[in-house]
């Protein structure tokens, strides 16, 4: 009689994701916005401290939009502020061991 | 987990500065009380704000220690993150059921160490900067939130999975779900607070859309030395803002959306703020736009006169409409009262909206309290039992009750919490005699 394989057991965070039907959508593009954003904002900043509207420019977004994603970045610890020009704060790349 | 035992003496509804005054008084006189809030930490609004007028005392310093003597009194059972479904008259008291929330890991054993959020890869705009800052997926609240545990919002979860591997305790766990409980109390004490007006109650002050007009709350983190920017900027560009107009009575006071009532406190966290702003930003203007100032509590008006002195501008006027101009800037359309309701256009950085006080809950569908007009909750006899609701064994505190400031929070908390006292007395209401602890 041949032998029904066992299935291997869901881990805790597959059931998870089953129950709630997995990523939406939404959230999806949203996170891979997020990444790119990041991805770009550190870019921007890799050529010097910046401010919000500069960082705007050089990824092509609205200012709001780059002073969430900057402040998010700050808030984390990945970016710090470097300084201040015409009554806007510059913002920098944390250096690394910092 | 900790178990909800299948008796209290009271209910306490929402844990803010009234509800956790209430429990407290209550615990005091022996009491035992459980104390229910439906976020993941105690603190209500007041642990949010920045500084408390007209003291200026640090207002988390004040809120802070109410909220770990709430959470370790010994006749107060602290229950977060879960949400009053049901409560029906049974005998001498009433029979709670409560829907605890799934927080997706082991509240006993979370070391509120927040390696989880370090190492979550998704941000998303916290509730409680308003959007203005982030959070991650799996987050502790704030840092002085009570429990300082975290919480996972699984509506924003890519399901990685990382928060398990760090996690030093090991309590992560996935497959929780909603959990019913129930249990009897004597009596029910709400204190479930305050909403403010919407942003886009009304359509010419630009419906919430424009970034740098703002609610006064986004502004009380905005100031806070833990908030979202970590200083003063605005929101649209990051830039210092050098000129910043309040616009009072922006949600209150306003037939045309359905709050005709006084709000009682925009005046002086207008005035707060605004002198406030004047300390932290050099040389900056602050000009409020009014209709009355009314600064009726103790040391209310000589707060006002501070404020006046060190520079903070009134004009009585009206804002009757606020356009946005190109390098994000506004402009404000005002009708100057004071000179014949001239109209004038006045440009400034940033706008902030003094919006009013809406209860944040409405307990007739749940507990049958009747409301009054202005829908915060009834009181019938208002003179002499303003804690006192339609309902024999209910009680009101704090805002729920009606618009207030803190102070008169909680005042009102502790007549509430005296008023269900005498209550539970007159009924003969048993108590810890006949519990008995059963598993949640």
């Amino acid at each position: 009689m041949d032998e029904q394989p066992t299935p291997r057991p869901q881990r805790p965070i597959e059931i998870l994701r089953a129950r709630h039907g997995g990523i939406s959508k939404e959230l999806k593009e949203y996170f891979n916005e997020r990444q790119r954003l990041k991805k770009a904002i550190r870019a921007a900043l890799a050529e010097g401290p910046r401010s919000v509207p500069e960082i705007a420019r050089a990824c092509g977004i609205p200012p709001p939009k780059a002073m969430w994603h900057v402040m998010a970045m700050r808030r984390y610890g990945e970016v710090v502020e470097a300084g201040e020009r015409d009554d806007y704060v510059l913002y920098a790349l944390k250096s690394k061991g910092a | 987990m900790p178990y909800i035992h299948d008796r209290y003496d009271a209910l306490v509804i929402g844990g803010g500065i009234a509800g956790m005054q209430a429990a407290l008084d209550l615990g005091e006189q022996g009491f035992d009380v459980l104390l229910v809030e439906k976020g993941p930490s105690i603190g209500g609004v007041m642990v949010g704000l920045n500084k408390v007028f007209p003291t200026l005392d640090c207002s988390s310093c004040i809120c802070t220690p109410r909220m770990a003597e709430s959470a370790h009194h010994p006749r107060i059972r602290l229950q977060t993150y879960t949400e009053v479904q049901a409560v029906r008259r049974d005998g001498a008291g009433f029979a709670v059921e409560l829907l605890k929330k799934p927080r997706y890991l082991d509240e006993t054993a979370c070391i509120g160490c927040g390696e989880c959020e370090l190492a979550c890869p998704i941000e998303v705009p916290h509730e409680f900067d308003y959007g203005l800052g982030a959070r991650r997926a799996i987050y502790i609240p704030h840092g002085n939130a009570i429990p300082q545990k975290a919480v996972l919002s699984v509506e924003d979860c890519v399901f990685c999975g990382k928060c398990e591997k760090v996690c030093p305790a090991d309590c992560m766990d996935f497959t929780q779900l909603p959990e019913r409980v129930t249990t009897m109390v004597g009596a029910v004490i709400v204190a479930t607070g305050l909403e403010i007006t919407p942003m886009d109650a009304k359509p010419h002050y630009g419906r919430g859309l424009i970034p740098n007009v703002m609610s006064p709350l986004a502004m009380e983190r905005i100031q806070s030395s833990n908030g979202p920017y970590g200083r003063v900027l605005r929101p649209a560009d990051g830039k210092v803002p050098r000129s910043i107009a309040y616009v009072q009575c922006a949600g209150s006071r306003d037939r045309s959306i359905g709050i005709p009532y006084c709000s009682r406190v925009c005046c002086m966290y207008a005035l707060k703020q605004a002198l406030l702003l004047r300390h932290y930003i050099h040389d900056v203007e602050v000009t409020l736009y009014y209709m009355d100032i009314r600064a009726f509590g103790k040391g209310y008006e000589q707060f006002y006169r501070r404020a006046l002195a060190e520079g903070v501008k009134v004009v009585k006027g009206k804002v009757g409409r606020i356009t946005e101009l190109e390098n994000y800037d506004l402009s404000l359309r005002v009708e100057l009262l004071d000179e014949d309701q001239r109209l004038v256009e006045r440009r400034h950085e940033l706008v902030v909206l003094s919006q009013g006080l809406i209860p944040a809950w409405h307990p007739s569908a749940i507990l049958g309290i009747e409301e009054a007009d202005d829908h915060f909750i009834k009181a019938p006899d208002l003179k002499v039992a303003p804690s006192v609701t339609t309902v024999a064994g209910t009680f009101a505190a704090g805002v729920a009750a009606g618009p207030k400031d803190i102070p008169d929070a909680i005042v009102e908390a502790g007549d509430a919490a005296m008023a269900a006292a005498n209550y539970l007395a007159a009924m003969g209401w048993n108590g810890t005699a006949a519990r008995v602890p059963v598993p949640a």
